[in-house]
């Protein structure tokens, strides 16, 4: 009886072992802590505020620019005198 | 600088219809400056030798600090460096923009097309895991199967009979050296060539268009805007979709079940299943190989079979190829991808 449950345990460690051999941990390719993950999330959502209002100054700037050029004075005259 | 000034203030962009393509070059530039970025980045840890390559890269993602993230932002800015080009291509193709006299433009466009697709897969093998093994040993394999010249290109990116630690040292001289120097020259022709013609207005658009707009400041404002979303874009793949880091790779191991190419690879993969192995008496592998390099070549010689637009004049029937060719790319990719 012994012999039978020293084979059967001998033939499950090698069978553990092989196993585990064959299949290597997966690579972590984001932090796993849960507080870095939170911080790196954070992070994220206040880069698109920084880029949204980045987009916003933009945009007010160019519909300004446009407006400018729509009354035709963004240019410079050539034959404009010096005032000193 | 005061040329260049005078240059950006003197640049006039037309307006009509379909001048939001006009985006997709400027966005391509960001996105490659973008990837030299975060590939000299990653360059500085990187380990380009076969026993060390794959643990380097699990070092670079796992120890360094932010080393994740640039990983991350570079595998994403390809993707996205690839598929505004492929945007930017078909666009191109469609509107007709390669007429007359833009012909060069048109081929050093294609010429980078192909230059970031074997940027995509020298990349992709650097990981030196098993699914990039793969890939590339098929893409090589693939390639050697053009008549002729196969042998030669085969045995000039592996370096050997077959795919070993010398090709990953090839992949890494074209990826870090090679195809930077030849993108800087011909991204600077293209661009050059684009001042130096103007921008095309197509055909259709010619007597509909608007006044010209002044590039600088307001193409520009424009450009900046899509560029910081595009940055947005990237990240937020970056942060949510980190990309995978598979087993290292073991040459003598046989190739892992269900692999897929690169999705921009997945139209060419599943042209090749269509074709039997065998037809009429000859590798039917071969076969498909040399109709698909036709094809390719068709559409980079495409100004020069183009007549009609040449003259000024209408030509459907290449609205119709480049509408095929879209179509046929677009359906290969997306059954590829879920099959």
């Amino acid at each position: 009886m012994l012999r039978v449950f020293l084979i059967v345990l001998f033939f499950l460690i090698i069978g553990t072992t092989a196993l585990c051999a064959g299949a290597e941990p997966k690579v972590e390719v984001f932090p796993p802590a849960s507080y870095d993950r939170h911080i790196i999330y954070q992070a994220l959502i206040f880069f698109w505020i920084g880029i949204i209002g980045l987009v916003v100054i933009i945009a007010m700037k160019l519909r300004e620019i446009k407006r400018v050029q729509k009354m035709g004075i963004d240019e410079e005259e050539g034959n404009v005198p010096f005032l000193d | 600088m005061e040329t260049l000034g005078a240059l950006a203030r003197s640049k006039t962009v037309p307006s009509h219809r379909f001048d939001v393509w006009y985006f997709a070059g400027g966005l391509t530039l960001f996105l490659f400056v973008f990837q030299f970025i975060t590939g000299m980045a990653l360059a500085l840890y990187y380990v380009p030798h076969a026993e060390h390559a794959h643990k380097s890269i699990v070092d670079i993602v796992t120890k360094l600090n932010m080393g994740w993230l640039f990983r991350s932002l570079h595998h994403w800015g390809a993707q996205l460096a690839i598929l505004v080009l492929f945007a930017h291509v078909f666009s191109t193709l469609l509107l007709k923009a390669y007429r007359k006299p833009r012909e060069l433009v048109w081929l050093t466009g294609f010429v980078m097309l192909a230059i970031s697709i074997f940027f995509g897969l020298s990349g992709y093998f650097l990981l030196w895991d098993e699914r990039a093994f793969a890939a590339v040993r098929v893409a090589t394999g693939g390639a050697g199967n053009l008549p002729l010249v196969g042998w030669v290109i085969k045995g000039f990116l592996r370096g050997g009979l077959d795919v070993t630690g010398e090709t990953l040292t090839r992949f890494y001289a074209f990826h870090v050296a090679i195809l930077p120097l030849v993108t800087i020259a011909v991204a600077g022709l293209h661009i050059l060539l684009v001042q130096i013609h103007g921008m095309s207005v197509p055909l259709s658009q010619e007597r509909k268009q608007g006044g010209p707009e002044p590039f600088f400041p307001n193409l520009f404002y424009k450009d900046l805007i899509v560029w910081l979303v595009c940055l947005g874009v990237v990240v937020t793949l970056a942060v949510l979709l980190p990309p995978e880091i598979g087993r290292k790779a073991d040459p003598l191991a046989p190739a892992p079940e269900n692999i897929k190419p690169e999705w921009y690879f997945l139209f060419l993969f599943q042209t090749l299943k269509l074709f039997p192995g065998e037809m009429l008496g000859m590798n039917g592998e071969t076969i498909a190989i040399v109709i698909i390099s036709a094809a390719i070549l068709f559409f980079f010689l495409i100004p020069f079979f183009d007549r009609r637009s040449a003259m000024g004049q209408r030509s459907p029937l290449f609205t119709w190829i480049g509408t095929f060719y879209l179509v046929y790319f677009t359906v290969m990719t997306v059954i590829g991808f879920l099959t």
